[in-house]
């Protein structure tokens, strides 16, 4: 048995970190004290950087060649073995790579439409910080909180939303526990928490829009909608790239709310029948409740492919998408 | 709830012409609008009130599914209860709600966030001057690596993580819950850097030909005067750490570590084959949510600038 | 300059806040274990209510000790208080609900900070000692005069893998009955006796079939035998499913499908092939969807999201299946359905059949002092724990003479247990399927008892996909 651990955890961790920049390889630059200052004002960093976010990027690189299990911690290394099982024979990786990429599809189109909606109206009507900051308020909430208001809110038999729909005489609906719903809804769910967020970031992008340009398109007896169409969307596409990124790249990574929020009880999460098992809960799941630390490996190593497939393409559309006010 | 739906004229809608009455047609786009805007505000917040009328009522009115819109029977009783605040007798009515120790997880998450934000940022900082303001050789390679840890998932270093906490027997401890968030983040750097490269060289220059290192000038020039935008991270990381909820889940399994936001998961799990106890579930919700939103309404103008700023850089 | 002050002190007491916790949160040995001893440092007032504050130092061994049921914990306290007086050695129990129970456990083996013995279950031994986590106890067995004989027959061989070591020795057991809401009964004018001596088949229900069709209650208060019964609009069930299926339907389908023919595995325990290909197992699955379409049995969805014994305790299903570990939650005081039990109904085979199950304690490869955790382990699965627990009457324990004295606990309580015990006697049990791969085989299966008995697919195509898939993981 281990002895009780050290009380700072940095100090284990400066310990654990075998490299330190050698000095006397970087010459100081001229006029400037060059890396033997730099060093001090980097070390905690660089100490982060490598022990939680390089090392760990490669070894979980290894891991996915190798059968790794967390309880027994050992394995060995098994060559293609996992990304076989994965491709050849595992529907349920499919099955979770479909799921997810339905659940982003979705939330991609519902918070970008809510969110220009809302940009647009602020910009037009209101400048007030209480209107902005109500919006961001879902934002700042937990994923978990969130998850559990609308577990409660959207329940199938006592669910306020139900009794709402009932008076319309409509229901009741099963949002969580019904397979075609439940994917929707947990996308709708994301959307109500990033919509004032997301807005907020169009509103940023309106913000710098010369209003002249709108002046001038009223002289010229344009409509609404028309300067919507020519001047608003064309100079507002750097921004709309930039929030396309950040809720394509999020939305891949959902997890929390499905944790919580689906299975019903003691069923597993990602339920009903798979039908909202995302691809972060598979590998959560495969890591942590099947044992299989390898797999779960190689799994994510295919999802940091697809998201560099993903942000490289939108790279492009981010440049294709540079819009100059001239 | 009544709301004036009287906006007053912005004066954003109507162009030079300078008219003193909007065309019907605005008019009713404007009270669209208008209605829009009122109903995602109300959208917002309703999912809150709700929690607090459930809160303030007991199961058994919950489950005879009373809809009315003001809790059916009000009493904190739900809220004394997660907060421990009842006596032996009174809570044995409560069996079967399972072991929520909401002061424990509370105490949890404010130890972990605080510690977090701390140490995150001043490590960050001065990562963030080095790049900022000094020359070393491979600098930009360095921040380039740095950035790249951005578009890393965090389920890929997850597994491999675990590993190392569990290597360096941290497992269930509260450093362990921190450690991997303790020293840096790539976003951390970045936003101070931005901000770091903005400020007027002059001043700075000026105390180093004084003699000043750049250890003093770090602390008593740039500190100072990047004073908003580093509160601004502050406060930024320290939604982000309470937020946190898939490292912690997998890192502490041990309830004496675990904080609000596991707890508050495992607390729907309690029994199988029941339903959760949800008003004390709705209850703890919203005292789980309550730091935030007194941290919100204190720097909430900040906030919503700071998230405005990413947008157009 | 102030600022500077004031950044110092407040990293001299984030420092302070950091060291203070990581003493004070625990590792995995806990020889001075202060739980619940706060520090200085973010003091919240309240905390666990762990009686482990008083534990003298150094006085023998302390052996920590988890279990997941609540309703049972007060009892094995009083057992521990028992044991600690004549042997000296500290008992510290630690209880988790069921929803976090494993994966706790789990990260505790990973971490080096498991429990020394622990309650486990036989759904998840055998891949616990696949990874090599549990201590073998039959060393421990031989030096001493436990007699694996003296519990009801069988349930001390299910811990024993095919290589001959044992991992628990066992401490209660488990049998599955109808629930009865004996108001809803009344109402139609059902009594328990016509409960307890109804047949049952897959094709048309058999006497249980009717038997649930006339508990069933519809918006307009027409009962399920009546042609006008309105599916759609039911506001009271026949019959409750418990939770959901899950491969091997403890609670739910396996008295039913076994009571047809159908055997889980071609052995038991450690079989290397499942029959999810039965065509007796497709027909009791597809008469449990059949029914659930005609408005007789809760509806899947509503079970995830309430729980069936919710469903239950709220009128909704006027009878269910359910665990005898459940008994007390479901007669207890508070609740607003009088309850009564009755055996499953007799299958095709002319049996009523239940599900046999029991919990044992194992102990872990890292317990510190095996000798005291065996001690332990001996003492919970002996008579002496054994009569506490029947005198409490929170489970049937495993050896006969104390689920005796739980039997006469309950009865003095005015409840009929016999319904449960029923099957012991008759011998008409049948053992829990134990499995190398559960956690696998429950992933693969789970899903798509959730798909068939939401009516997407039928239980043959459903249950058939996949049970090569299934019996390639036993094999291999």
């Amino acid at each position: 048995m281990s002895s009780t651990a050290p009380p700072a955890s940095e100090e284990a961790a400066i310990a654990a970190n075998p490299q330190k920049p050698k000095q006397s390889l970087f010459r100081a630059t001229q006029g400037d004290a060059g890396w033997r200052v730099a060093f001090w004002f980097l070390l905690p960093s660089l100490i982060g950087f490598l022990t939680f976010f390089l090392i760990p990027g490669l070894r979980g690189l290894y891991i996915a060649f190798t059968d790794w299990n967390l309880i027994a911690n050992s394995g060995s290394f098994i060559g293609l073995d996992n990304f076989e099982r994965l491709l050849n024979d595992d529907p349920q990786f499919w099955n979770s790579m479909r799921v997810t990429a339905w659940y982003v599809f979705l939330n991609i189109v519902s918070q970008t439409i809510l969110s220009v909606t809302i940009a647009v109206m602020m910009d037009r009507l209101t400048n007030s910080i209480f209107v902005r900051g109500v919006m961001l308020l879902p934002y700042l909430m937990p994923n978990v909180i969130v998850a559990l208001l609308w577990l409660w809110m959207l329940d199938g038999n006592l669910g306020v939303v139900n009794d709402f729909l009932g008076f319309f005489g409509i229901g009741p609906v099963n949002f969580f526990t019904d397979t075609t719903n439940v994917i929707p809804t947990i996308a709708g769910i994301n959307t109500w928490r990033h919509m004032g967020y997301t807005a907020l970031l169009i509103f940023a992008g309106l913000q710098t829009i010369p209003k002249g340009l709108y002046e001038a398109g009223a002289l010229d007896g344009s409509t609404e909608a028309q300067m919507f169409r020519s001047i608003t969307i064309p100079l507002l596409r750097p921004v709309l790239a930039l929030v396309l990124v950040l809720t394509i790249v999020g939305s891949f990574q959902v997890f929390d709310t499905v944790q919580v929020a689906t299975g019903g009880l003691s069923g597993q999460p990602g339920g009903p029948a798979n039908a909202s098992r995302v691809i972060y809960l598979y590998i959560f799941q495969n890591a942590f409740n099947f044992n299989d630390m390898g797999y779960a490996a190689a799994i994510s190593v295919v999802l940091v492919i697809l998201l560099l497939v993903v942000t490289v393409i939108q790279m492009r559309l981010l440049r294709a998408g540079e819009s100059d006010l001239a | 709830m009544s709301t004036d739906t009287t906006p007053k004229a912005a004066g954003k809608l109507e162009g030079a012409a300078g008219d003193d009455s909007p065309a019907p047609a605005a008019r009713v786009g404007r009270v669209a609008a208008w209605t829009f805007l009122i109903f995602i505000i109300v959208i917002s917040i309703f999912p809150f009130y709700w929690a607090l009328r459930t809160g303030l009522s007991n199961n058994g009115v919950l489950l005879s599914g009373d809809g009315s819109f003001l809790p059916p029977d009000a009493s904190l009783i739900n809220f004394q209860r997660v907060l421990g605040l009842l006596s032996a007798e009174e809570a044995a009515e409560f069996r079967g709600t399972g072991s929520f120790d909401f002061g424990r997880a509370l105490r949890n998450s404010i130890i972990i966030a605080t510690c977090v934000t701390f140490f995150q940022v001043a490590f960050s900082a001065m990562a963030a001057y080095a790049f900022a303001r000094l020359k070393f050789t491979g600098r930009d390679k360095l921040f380039n690596l740095y950035l790249a840890g951005l578009m890393v998932p965090p389920i890929f270093v997850l597994i491999p993580n675990v590993i190392l906490i569990r290597d360096l027997n941290l497992l269930n401890t509260l450093p362990g819950v921190m450690a991997p968030f303790l020293l840096m983040t790539p976003f951390a750097v970045f936003f101070l850097r931005q901000f770091f490269l903005g400020i007027n060289r002059s001043i700075e220059e000026a105390a180093l030909l004084d003699g000043a290192g750049h250890g003093r000038t770090f602390f008593e020039i740039i500190l100072p005067m990047a004073a908003p935008q580093i509160t601004t991270l502050a406060v930024l990381t320290y939604v982000q750490s309470w937020n946190e909820y898939l490292w912690p889940l997998v890192v502490a399994g041990d309830p004496e570590v675990q904080p609000l936001t596991v707890a508050l998961g495992v607390f729907t799990t309690q029994q199988p084959g029941t339903s959760p106890d949800w008003s004390a579930l709705m209850a703890a919700t919203l005292l789980a949510a309550l730091p935030v939103l007194i941290l919100f309404a204190f720097t909430a103008r900040r906030l919503v600038d700071s998230i405005q700023f990413s947008g157009i850089k | 300059m102030n600022r500077m002050k004031y950044l110092r002190l407040l990293a001299v007491l984030a420092v302070l806040a950091m060291l203070a916790t990581a003493c004070n949160s625990r590792t995995g040995d806990d020889a001075d274990e202060a739980d619940g001893e706060d520090t200085a440092a973010a003091d919240s007032g309240d905390d666990a209510e762990d009686d482990g504050g008083d534990a003298p130092a150094g006085d023998g061994a302390t052996i920590e000790y988890w279990l997941w049921d609540a309703n049972q914990q007060p009892f094995y306290e009083e057992c521990a208080t028992a044991f600690t007086d004549e042997t000296g050695i500290n008992i510290e129990i630690s209880q988790f609900g069921w929803g976090d129970y494993w994966t706790n456990l789990t990260t505790s083996f990973a971490s080096d900070t498991a429990p020394d013995v622990f309650t486990n279950h036989l759904a998840r031994y055998p891949e616990q000692v696949e990874s090599g986590v549990l201590l073998p106890l039959n060393d421990f067995i031989d030096g001493s005069d436990v007699d694996t004989e003296q519990y009801f027959a069988g349930l001390a061989e299910l811990w024993v893998v095919p290589e001959g070591d044992r991992f628990g020795l066992p401490k209660d057991f488990d049998t599955v009955a109808l629930v009865l809401n004996t108001d809803a009964l009344e109402e139609a004018g059902l009594s328990t006796e016509d409960a307890a001596n109804l047949d049952w088949n897959p094709d048309d229900g058999g006497s249980f079939g009717e038997f649930i069709a006339q508990l069933s209650v519809d918006g307009n208060g027409n009962t399920g035998t009546s042609p006008d019964f309105d599916p759609s609009n039911v506001t009271q069930y026949g019959f409750g499913i418990e939770g959901p299926f899950g491969a091997f339907g403890q609670t739910t389908f396996s008295g039913f499908a076994v009571s047809n023919g159908y055997q889980a595995l071609n052995e038991n325990p450690f079989g290397d092939q499942a029959n999810f290909d039965s065509p007796e197992l497709h027909a009791t699955i597809q008469w449990f969807a059949d029914n659930i379409e005609a408005g007789f049995i809760t509806p899947i969805e509503d079970v995830e999201s309430l729980g069936g014994t919710t469903l239950f305790q709220n009128g909704t299903a006027a009878t269910m299946t359910n665990g005898s570990w459940m008994i007390n939650t479901l007669t207890g005081d508070e609740t607003e359905v009088p309850v009564e039990f009755a055996p499953l109904p007799e299958g095709p085979t002319g049996e009523s059949r239940s599900m046999f199950n029991g919990l044992a304690d194992s102990i872990t490869q890292s317990a510190e002092d095996p000798e005291a955790a065996w001690q332990w382990v001996e003492y919970l699965a002996s008579t002496a724990c054994q009569d506490v627990i029947g005198e409490a009457a929170v489970v049937f324990p495993a050896i006969p003479s104390s689920a005796e004295i739980a039997q006469n606990a309950h009865e003095s309580n005015g409840v009929d247990v016999s319904a449960f015990t029923s099957y012991v006697e008759n011998d008409t049990t049948f053992l829990f399927p134990i499995t190398d791969s559960a956690s696998q085989i429950e992933d693969i299966v789970g899903p798509v008892m959730q798909q068939i008995l939401r009516g997407e697919v039928s239980a043959a195509d459903g249950l058939g996909g996949v049970a090569d898939q299934v019996n390639s993981i036993l094999g291999s």
